[in-house]
């Protein structure tokens, strides 16, 4: 599936990320920046992947700016943003949780 | 409001005063009006009644943005101001920002996310959002086996596209296997960018070898070289050619195999001028410049846009057909009312 529209989350606070997605035709690419990206940087591309997956999209550009989020918020951030691009904000996904 | 951000007003006298007190202290000085002007927001956290932080957005430029860190971590105010100025952008449906930094904060702004464009000794132009010069560069279309032919570049306002852009761009055309015709894409000037585009596509449409596209972001833009439609000091002009040259040099001109640039001489614009010369210094030898001596009428009348539009507005049509080709008269013709209408309204036409 494709997103409807370019949408952001998080924030670039310490402990936070802040993630982007845009329209893509070249399958999930992710563009991260971060001060871990050596130590986490597989897990943190891994989480937004996974999050992605359960809203079935497949063809996304994500730009993340990590400032030391925990998988959780990783999460947390990736369902917001996933939400807003599909215009689907009204109705939580529970099952992504 | 310890620490939360908030609005500034900067047409309060007051809340002006802080704030350029503030930002002087910091050494950014320039508060020249055609700058503060541009402003369409500023927010900025306060510690008690103390101003600690601020950033401003111009359209999809970042400007003024201005932290202490004194008490706080490193970084920390700065990280805060930028996600809400990028937020409230986001909100406003911008995607794609800008920032033209002092050198030493280039690093700062990498931290968040964005990525340098080119950077001189002094300067730096970044960018972050949902496209970037990659994709840009990505969609212009190509030639076969492009790395093994001669290809050329121009970049031109043509407001309107004139005889002697016609002659620029057949000079390079008759020299080189295939020529790009970037177009500047910032809508400043008397012709819109639809129809400066249109005119000269229609104006090369016979030259097989033209490929006409759009500069977007990139070349001479309101992010790249704002003096291009304000007045500016030299100084300033030099430093935002010299990151727009470096720009073509080191991610346009690569992608796109252009070994050559054409320029016209610029005997009325000294900003042109002043530019012609940074690119003459910048781009060798990536890149070759051929400079191509200005077109004349042949009663010897240099043609220049600049003489067009003044034409235009003193209604003397007759002298156009000397220093047009026919599509750009022909759109003049048509569309006269408009154009003239524009001028009424106070669109400058003495500038480029």
């Amino acid at each position: 599936m494709e997103i409807k529209q370019t949408a952001l989350a998080g924030t670039l606070e310490s402990s936070d990320i802040q993630i982007m997605l845009s329209k893509g035709t070249d399958g999930i690419t992710i563009d991260l920046e971060s001060d871990v990206e050596k130590q986490f940087g597989d897990q943190i591309r891994k989480v937004i992947t996974d999050t992605l997956a359960e809203f079935n999209i497949d063809n996304v550009k994500v730009k993340a700016v990590d400032k030391g989020a925990l998988d959780c918020v990783i999460k947390a951030r990736t369902i917001a943003v996933a939400q807003r691009a599909l215009q689907t904000q009204d109705q939580p996904a529970w099952e992504a949780f | 409001m310890n620490n939360e951000i908030v609005d500034l007003h900067l047409n309060d006298p007051q809340v002006r005063k802080t704030w350029e007190d503030f930002l002087t202290s910091l050494g950014i000085t320039d508060f020249q009006s055609q700058e503060t002007d541009a402003i369409d927001f500023t927010l900025g956290i306060y510690e008690g009644d103390k101003l600690v932080a601020t950033g401003s957005a111009a359209g999809n430029i970042l400007k003024y943005i201005g932290v202490c860190n004194k008490g706080v971590d490193q970084g920390s105010r700065f990280n805060t101001i930028v996600s809400a100025l990028i937020s409230r952008l986001f909100q406003q449906q911008i995607f794609h920002l800008f920032v033209f930094t002092k050198l030493k904060y280039s690093d700062s702004f990498q931290h968040v996310g964005f990525h340098e464009l080119a950077h001189s000794d002094v300067a730096a132009l970044l960018e972050t959002g949902d496209s970037s010069i990659d994709d840009y560069l990505k969609a212009i279309p190509r030639v076969d086996d492009q790395t093994n032919k001669r290809v050329a570049g121009i970049v031109m306002n043509a407001n309107p596209f004139t005889r002697g852009h016609r002659y620029l761009v057949e000079q390079a055309a008759g020299e080189n296997d295939v020529v790009y015709v970037f177009v500047v894409n910032t809508d400043a000037s008397l012709f819109t960018t639809a129809e400066r585009f249109e005119l000269v596509k229609q104006g090369t449409a016979d030259l097989k070898n033209v490929i006409v596209v759009n500069g977007g972001d990139y070349m001479v833009s309101y992010a790249t070289f704002p003096a291009y439609f304000l007045p500016t000091p030299d100084q300033q002009v030099d430093y935002q050619t010299t990151l727009d040259a470096r720009i073509f040099r080191d991610r346009i001109a690569p992608a796109l195999n252009i070994k050559t640039r054409y320029l016209g001489t610029e005997p009325l614009s000294r900003t042109t001028g002043i530019y012609n010369q940074v690119l003459q210094r910048e781009l060798p030898p990536q890149v070759a410049v051929k400079i191509v001596d200005r077109k004349t009428t042949d009663d010897g009348t240099i043609v220049t846009a600049t003489a067009v539009r003044k034409a235009i507005a003193d209604d003397q049509l007759d002298s156009l057909a000397a220093l047009l080709p026919p599509s750009t008269t022909n759109f003049i013709n048509q569309h006269l009312d408009s154009l003239q209408f524009r001028i009424k309204k106070g669109m400058n036409i003495n500038g480029n």
